[in-house]
């Protein structure tokens, strides 16, 4: 992909505002068991290190010693691991909460049944960007450092400052960056459009 | 030696029993009350009575205050009042002088009989004193030593019963297994698999059986029943009445040449828990012990009409005999162990979940039948509605059981044998079924029984920690609907199955009641054979002599009913080892053979 291939920083599908409970959906609905898929937890259990979920009982130690749940309570590893025990495929690769860990592992230490929940995490992460599910402040800034090699934008203000600080201007060039980005397939991912 | 004189020197302890006791009721209060109390001559305070110290402290107090009878105001009786006598009597005291009241079940934190401290020195002070006069009162009971019969009888062929009954026969006591259906084995010979091992039940159970039936020691009494029992321990005569199979047993080779002739098919609700049918005259299941044919008399054809009789012209070793009649035998026996194990509840009034109107909900013990490979379904498992492989079953846990519009109490067994139900669908029947299963708790406490559920979940069966409200039919499809709340979700679920599993409570087996009347043994609560004590005691009955193992003393598995049974035989074999036993005299007098009025 070359670089004018790249598409502008901001997708065109961003809505205009953001929810405001950013934690997504907190629905009450009844879950409606018939239409869930129950070989999602088969289709995410057979990925390296996501076998654990098959072991979890519920227990909650995950969020209760979770430090995202304890600033927001719409992320609960508990919850999450339920709803793909369920085969809530839809509701779990759309929702924006399985990208609010922090990666702490603190889950893992604590779990009694040894399920390695940050790896399950990565796995549903993976599959929710197929789908074109990935947060867009993530798309925005793949698709920046793609072309600059830098994961922020850059300004003159930046710019001024760094040579008050009597540092060089920054000339990054991103293509050993873009070569690596192509080589592990997350090029393909960024131009994915939601459903 | 204590004699009968009116000087009768009485002393009172009073236990603390830690602070069980002393941190319910006012000690100082109670020790100056029962003090003050005519006819006491002695009181003292133990902080543990029953322990080494207290036991030296009481047998003192005996010799130097000349002591020749004691209370011991302290635990239950059936406790240790025989921890008590065995002391009293180290120390020169006669057994009927010892006497041991509860005061204890006033004042410890937990019993449900726990009142307020006050109340507790009332009720205490009044015990104590009814206990002083009573023991002022008492005479030498004089004692008697008697010859005890060598032998047993053993109520009940399932599992324990066989357990026990196994045992002593090599032990060497002549043991009568007495059992109401025609074929030893009990419940567990029609549970397919049993947890935690996944064994099949023949596999374990079949070796037991085969040898009862052989076994020289043993008297196998198949479709029989106990009409009477009188007697004490050491010298029991019971009655037992042999129901007809109308067949000659002696003849019969179990080939089941009559069973394909007969032309009349009945709903087996036996042993097959009306899944499947029989004939009128049946061979139980190819593994019965004994293999004979029976012939159930209020659906042959020939008894209800006097025409057909095909099974005599089929029948190779002229077996058949339509002139049996019930008839009743005499037995002695030294002992009696009661076996009589458990029935599945019917949750036909549950009326929520429409066991009664839907097809296809059913029950565990049904499901059982249905995947055993020797069942009525050959262990095909199909929709009882339309014969279809389910496609989605749901099972759910606690029907009947913790619960108090039906039985109040945990029938223990549920959750392990719906992880092996599930285990079995998953594995061996159905590999593609969603299983669901709706649990209040999942108890999974024995040993190796966590590493069960584990490999339960592993295989990727979904628990719900929640009881639907109520189950509706789907007219059409005969599916069955239903919401539960998913805590672990928050949220609720709706949840549609092709078929539905209730996991039903464990309750005494049919008959516990008339036969615990006969045999003179108490019942609890909920029905089961009341143990002496919970913890110390658990296989003696109020009546000495007769005990009690397995499911017929509570809900059990088959480890646990093995131990029960286990437990049951040593303490047979405890008491009549010797060949002779020293009782009371009143007991010989009163209930034996010589009995006065």
């Amino acid at each position: 992909m070359k670089p004018d291939d790249i598409p502008e920083d901001m997708p065109e599908d961003i809505p205009e505002d953001m929810p405001e409970n950013i934690s997504g959906d907190d629905s009450e609905e009844t879950v409606q068991v018939p239409n869930l898929d129950p070989a999602f937890k088969y289709e995410v259990m057979r990925n390296e290190g996501a076998g654990g979920l098959k072991y979890c009982f519920a227990c909650g130690a995950c969020t209760a010693s979770c430090p995202i749940h304890e600033i927001d309570h719409g992320f609960d590893p508990r919850k999450l691991a339920r709803m793909v025990q369920l085969g809530m495929k839809d509701e779990v690769l759309s929702s924006p909460l399985i990208w609010y860990c922090s990666a702490c592992r603190n889950c893992e230490q604590h779990c009694p049944q040894s399920v390695e929940f940050f790896n399950i995490l990565n796995v549903l992460k993976n599959m929710a960007a197929e789908k074109g599910y990935a947060p867009y402040a993530w798309v925005v800034q793949t698709r920046h450092l793609m072309r600059t090699g830098m994961v922020f934008r850059t300004d003159e203000a930046w710019e001024t400052r760094r040579k008050a600080l009597s540092l060089p201007p920054l000339q990054l060039d991103g293509e050993k960056v873009r070569e690596l980005i192509e080589l592990s397939g997350l090029d393909e991912l960024i131009v994915k459009k939601r459903p | 030696m204590p004699s009968d004189s009116k000087d009768k020197r009485i002393g009172v302890f009073i236990c603390h029993c830690g602070k069980n006791i002393a941190g319910g009721v006012d000690i100082e209060a109670l020790l100056q009350s029962i003090r003050e109390t005519p006819g006491v001559k002695f009181v003292a305070e133990n902080r543990y009575s029953c322990s080494e110290d207290g036991q030296i402290d009481i047998q003192n107090a005996i010799q130097d205050q000349e002591l020749d009878r004691v209370i011991i105001a302290a635990c239950a009786p059936s406790l240790h009042l025989m921890t008590f006598q065995r002391c009293g009597e180290s120390a020169g005291i006669e057994p009927s002088f010892v006497d041991l009241i509860d005061i204890r079940k006033w004042t410890m934190h937990g019993n449900p009989e726990k009142v307020d401290p006050d109340e507790a020195l009332e009720r205490s002070k009044k015990l104590i004193k009814q206990a002083v006069k009573r023991m002022s009162l008492k005479r030498v009971i004089p004692q008697v030593v008697v010859k005890t019969e060598p032998s047993v009888l053993v109520i009940g062929g399932g599992v324990a019963g066989l357990e026990a009954a196994l045992d002593l026969a090599d032990k060497g006591y002549e043991v009568n297994l007495v059992e109401r259906l025609p074929t030893i084995g009990g419940k567990m010979a029609l549970l397919y698999k049993v947890f935690p091992t996944n064994d099949c039940a023949p596999c374990i159970l079949a070796p037991k059986t085969a040898y009862a039936n052989i076994h020289p020691g043993i008297n196998l009494l198949t479709y029989s029943e106990v009409t009477a029992v009188e007697g004490y321990i050491g010298n029991f005569s019971v009655k037992v009445t042999r129901k007809p199979r109308y067949i000659n047993e002696d003849s019969c080779t179990g080939c089941g040449l009559c069973v394909e002739k007969c032309p009349q098919k009945v709903i087996d609700s036996v042993y097959s828990a009306g899944i499947g049918e029989r004939k009128a005259i049946y061979i139980p299941y190819d593994l019965a012990i004994p293999k004979k044919a029976v012939i159930d008399d209020e659906n042959c054809l020939y008894m209800k009409t006097g025409a057909c009789r095909l099974c005599e012209d089929e029948c190779p070793t002229d077996a058949i005999d339509f002139d049996q009649e019930s008839r009743t035998i005499e037995l002695k026996a030294g002992a009696i162990i009661v076996a009589t194990g458990f029935d599945e509840y019917n949750p036909t009034e549950k009326t929520e979940y429409g066991y009664d109107r839907y097809d296809n909900v059913i029950t565990q013990y049904q499901l059982a039948r249905i995947l055993d490979i020797d069942g009525p379904t050959k262990g095909k498992l199909l929709r009882p509605s339309d014969g279809k492989e389910p496609q989605n079953i749901a099972m759910i846990q606690c029907v009947g059981s913790r619960d108090e519009n039906t039985n109040e109490y945990c029938s223990s067994i549920c959750c392990m044998y719906a992880l092996k139900h599930a285990q079995i669908i998953r594995e061996m029947v159905l590999p593609d079924t969603e299983i669901y299963i709706c649990y209040i708790d999942m108890r999974t406490a024995g040993k190796n029984f966590e590493a069960y559920y584990r490999r339960t979940r592993e295989l990727g069966i979904n628990f719900i920690r929640g009881r639907p409200g109520e189950i509706i039919e789907e007219t059409d499809t005969k599916n069955l609907i239903m919401k539960v709340e998913d805590p672990d979700l928050g949220r609720l679920l709706n949840l549609e199955v092709e078929m539905v599993v209730l996991s039903c409570a464990t309750l005494p087996s049919e008959g516990t009641e008339q036969l615990s009347g006969i045999l003179g043994t108490a019942l609890d609560e909920n029905g089961f054979y009341q143990e002496v004590h919970p913890k110390l005691r658990p296989v003696e009955t109020n009546v000495r002599g007769i005990y009690i193992c397995g499911a017929a003393q509570g809900p059990k598995d088959i480890p646990d009913s093995i131990v029960q049974a286990k437990a049951a035989a040593s303490c047979v074999d405890g008491e009549l080892r010797k060949g002779e036993i020293k009782l009371p005299e009143f007991i010989v007098k009163t209930t034996g053979p010589d009995k006065e009025g």
